[in-house]
């Protein structure tokens, strides 16, 4: 880079009002050392003012795209670049990242590592200060007023939760004024709720600042709803770039490139309708028509659940009704309080009164805002730290007399960050540890059984950490089968997976069914909570707000709000045909509509 | 043995203590000072105890350190070392002075060397505690230290909370997934020997789990213009910082008891 020579403009020049933002012409570009390039001849334009998805498979070259757009390529990872970028009329070639950056603003996937200083003010204002602009005071307060943040701005950035270090990521972004935003994954790491929060912003930057926002997405609901235009990217070029209504109407085409529909395309789909609607409401509309008006909801789910069938899957147990056999208690909770000292020296509450017993035969969806303390009910349930009052009697054993490490016998506990499970070389002894460390028998024939069942054999002895983020959590999945437990915790499994490797770890957990006699799932997945629970519990800032099966849970709106929990697409369609009982699933819908039709 | 909640000497509360060290969260005198009028003031006080052998000037700088202790709020967990590792100083001095053929004239020599390290180390408790990263990083800044080092002292407290929380997760990690010990031997030298050894192995995920995070911290800097070296940067960043009347209060202060120190030494000295 060849900073110390360049201006940078206090305002970005706006040398063409009307025509693209960006230009892309004929690039192509090549990892240093890599075997082929990763992106081949792209030519396209990106809208002023625009709200672009780029959506593609892993490895198709969206990130590395999005990134020369400020320069990252080809001036900090330097390789074979060859072709044009013109972004706000300059070349991006003959400029340099710094002065991009004040163009285009850039929050990654993993944001919390792009907050490089203390206090959240200090962090928003570190880029103006470092171009030395005079301004940067206003221009920090300016970001984070626009973002709502001004609270947070004396805060320390350890302080914050996910969805807040994401807004101060990009508060530190829009301190340069920027005209492009490029923002990687957002909902990768967030919960739905917060999610929906940071694209109602950047919807809101876009339409009231014209600032034009470029997001690598692949969660279609989102981009249905906040998108104008969609880029499908495949081996490194574009397919096509078309308006969103147009992209949904080839859903074959984005579900073969790993965007599975939208539930509410699917629902219309699986009734033999045309159309994309792109909300609840207009899918609602479009079914409207197959619901006679004034007919009396048709107790069809009721003889699901007394039947043991299935809509659409005849002869299968639904996951939705029901706790099917329940069998001994492996867990026994009593009167169970936490609370943590805060760095002020008070003491936070996050459980208070919490009984419970779970049995064996059950799979249990613990769900609830952040903070709401469902991680640390898993870390009392693993004996990690046992609760200020109460008992919890885990497989016989009381937590208060047992030591984590004699507990680890009866319950596997799964981790939200699989990096942080990966502690040896390898996958193969990763998995190996436990049961080798404690002489179990046949350690070396249950490790490559284990292995086999998770589809890793062949990764086995590469470590973790350079795997995929599906391939992660499944070499977890391993560590935690190859420990025997009574009972499996998992927290967050599905959370930052693109929607392939979610239905895969989803399906993975359904297979294991027979090998564990009960599981804990904390997540914000409404759609692992609609598949594959049999009861789900709702935590509210540190109390069991309800307990019941997903279709009881999932139909209950006063719940739902207070828990910031928002059920699946297909669910909330079926409220709003008012369908009795609410369907959790595309086929469920389907069975219930055409069901009513006859 | 049941296991019960426990507030202090766990890790969460070292890890708490360690935060609250080193935000200055616990507030106090010199945390309401200007940052570069507090480095000036811990390195005069660290040099001064080194110019004399009068031990009527240490015993007044050793209280003076005492009193900037306390109002600079300094934490138990650092206090709490600070005393050990003093206490075991002056144990471990006496015994090797009367063991290896000194006497009591060995005993008064080591002695002073260590009324002058406490007084020293007090000083630099009260001032650091008081420094949070930012205005340490904005006084290192001042004083003309190299950016990288300004900037990478204050990335080095950013990351301590994490890496803290690293270290537990993973610790606990190996915790869980190796066997109890089962029987801990004399003193429990085999618990001790095991511990020592998760902590060693912990460094393995925790190095490399970092690597992957660090590469975005990177780009990061680079877009926003770490790198660039505007040339009014270092003006803007330090155009805050104002040296306002509790700095010359406390400067008066330290001189008018500097200056006492020294004359009751030579009032009433005392050499070995």
């Amino acid at each position: 880079m060849t900073g110390a020579t360049v201006q940078v403009p206090a305002t970005s020049a706006v040398e063409d009002a009307h025509g693209p933002i960006i230009t892309v012409r004929d690039l192509s570009f090549r990892y240093p050392g890599a075997a082929r390039d990763t992106l081949r001849n792209v030519t396209l334009d990106i809208p002023r003012g625009g709200f672009v998805a780029v959506v593609g498979d892993n490895g198709s070259g969206k990130t590395t795209l999005c990134k020369t757009f400020n320069g990252l390529v080809p001036h900090y990872w330097a390789g074979e670049f060859a072709g044009e970028v013109r972004v706000a009329g300059v070349d991006t070639f003959t400029s340099c990242v710094a002065e991009l950056s004040a163009t285009v603003g850039y929050v990654y996937q993993d944001f919390q590592n792009q907050l490089v200083r203390p206090t959240v003010l200090d962090e928003v204002s570190f880029a103006p200060v470092n171009f030395g602009l005079a301004d940067h005071r206003e221009r920090a307060t300016e970001a984070l007023e626009t973002l709502g943040l001004m609270d947070l701005a004396e805060k320390f950035v350890w302080q914050l939760s996910g969805g807040q270090a994401h807004l101060v990521a990009l508060a530190a972004v829009l301190a340069m004024r920027p005209q492009v935003l490029v923002v990687d994954e957002p909902v990768a790491e967030l919960d739905p709720a917060r999610a929906e929060m940071i694209y109602q912003r950047l919807a809101a930057l876009n339409t009231e600042h014209g600032i034009t926002v470029v997001t690598i997405e692949h969660h279609a609901e989102f981009i249905a709803r906040y998108a104008r235009s969609v880029l499908l990217m495949d081996d490194g070029a574009p397919t096509w770039h078309l308006p969103v209504a147009e992209a949904f109407a080839r859903s074959q085409e984005l579900e073969a490139h790993g965007i599975p529909a939208p539930q509410t395309v699917q629902a219309v789909r699986a009734l033999g309708l045309g159309g994309a609607p792109r909300t609840v409401a207009a899918a609602a509309e479009e079914l409207r028509r197959l619901v006679p008006a004034g007919s009396a909801p048709v107790g069809c789910a009721p003889a699901v659940a007394e039947t043991g069938a299935r809509p659409g899957t005849p002869g299968e147990p639904c996951a939705g009704d029901g706790r099917g056999e329940v069998g001994t208690a492996v867990v026994r909770a009593r009167g169970v309080a936490h609370a943590y000292r805060s760095v002020s020296g008070q003491l936070e509450p996050v459980l208070r009164g919490i009984d419970l017993v779970l049995a064996a035969g059950e799979r249990i969806a613990l769900v609830g805002s952040n903070g709401s303390g469902k991680t640390t009910l898993l870390r009392m349930l693993a004996g990690l730290a046992v609760p200020r009052e109460g008992r919890i009697v885990v497989d016989g054993l009381d937590t208060r007399s047992a030591s984590p490490a004699v507990l680890a016998d009866h319950v596997a506990y799964l981790l939200q960050h699989p990096q942080q499970m990966f502690l040896t070389d390898s996958v193969r002894s990763d998995v190996a540890l436990f049961p080798s460390q404690r002489k179990r028998p046949g350690t070396t024939e249950l490790v490559a059984q284990v292995l086999d069942r998770v589809r890793l054999t062949g990764l086995a002895d590469r470590d973790g950490r350079t795997l995929s983020g599906g391939q992660q959590r499944r070499g977890t999945l391993a560590i935690g089968l190859a420990m025997r437990p009574r009972l499996l915790l998992l927290d967050e499994p599905t959370s930052s997976l693109d929607s392939a490797s979610r239905d895969d770890v989803i399906g993975m957990l359904a297979d294991l069914r027979a090998h564990i006699e009960c599981a804990v799932i904390a997540t914000h997945d409404m759609h692992l909570v609609a598949e594959w629970a049999t009861r789900v519990l709702v935590l509210d800032r540190g109390r069991v707000l309800a307990d019941g099966t997903p279709r009881q849970i999932l139909s209950e709106a006063g719940v739902l709000a207070r828990a910031r929990l928002r059920p699946p697409q297909v669910t909330q369609i079926g409220q709003a045909l008012g369908l009795e009982p609410v369907p959790l699933s595309v086929a469920e819908l389907a069975a219930l509509v055409r069901g009513e039709e006859a | 043995m049941a296991r019960k909640h426990r507030d202090v000497l766990t890790v969460e509360w070292v890890k708490l203590e360690l935060i609250r060290t080193a935000y200055a969260s616990r507030g106090g005198l010199f945390a309401r000072m200007d940052p570069r009028v507090v480095v000036l003031w811990y390195l005069v006080l660290a040099i001064v105890p080194w110019l004399t052998h009068n031990i009527t000037v240490l015993a007044l700088l050793f209280a003076l350190g005492v009193v900037s202790v306390v109002l600079a709020r300094v934490g138990p967990l650092v206090l709490g070392l600070f005393v050990i590792g003093l206490g075991f100083d002056i144990v471990y001095t006496a015994v090797a002075s009367l063991f290896f053929g000194g006497g009591w004239e060995t005993l008064a020599a080591l002695g002073m060397l260590n009324l002058k390290l406490g007084a020293v180390s007090m000083f630099s408790m009260a001032a650091f505690v008081s420094l949070d990263p930012e205005k340490l990083s904005d006084a290192l800044l001042a004083f003309r230290a190299p950016k990288l080092l300004a900037f990478g002292v204050s990335y080095g407290y950013r990351m301590l909370p994490i890496l803290m929380e690293e270290f537990i997760t993973v610790f606990d990690g190996h915790r869980l997934r190796s066997a109890p010990v089962e029987r801990p031997g004399l003193f429990g030298w085999r618990v001790v020997v095991r511990v020592a050894k998760t902590a060693v192995r912990c460094f393995y995920p925790i190095f490399l789990n970092t690597a992957v995070n660090v590469r975005t911290t990177i780009e990061a800097l680079e877009t926003k213009g770490f790198t660039y070296g505007a040339p009014d940067a270092r003006a803007l960043r330090l155009g805050t910082l104002r040296v306002a009347g509790i700095d010359w209060a406390v400067c008066a202060a330290t001189a008018v008891l500097l200056t006492g120190a020294v004359l009751a030494g030579q009032a009433w000295p005392m050499f070995r």
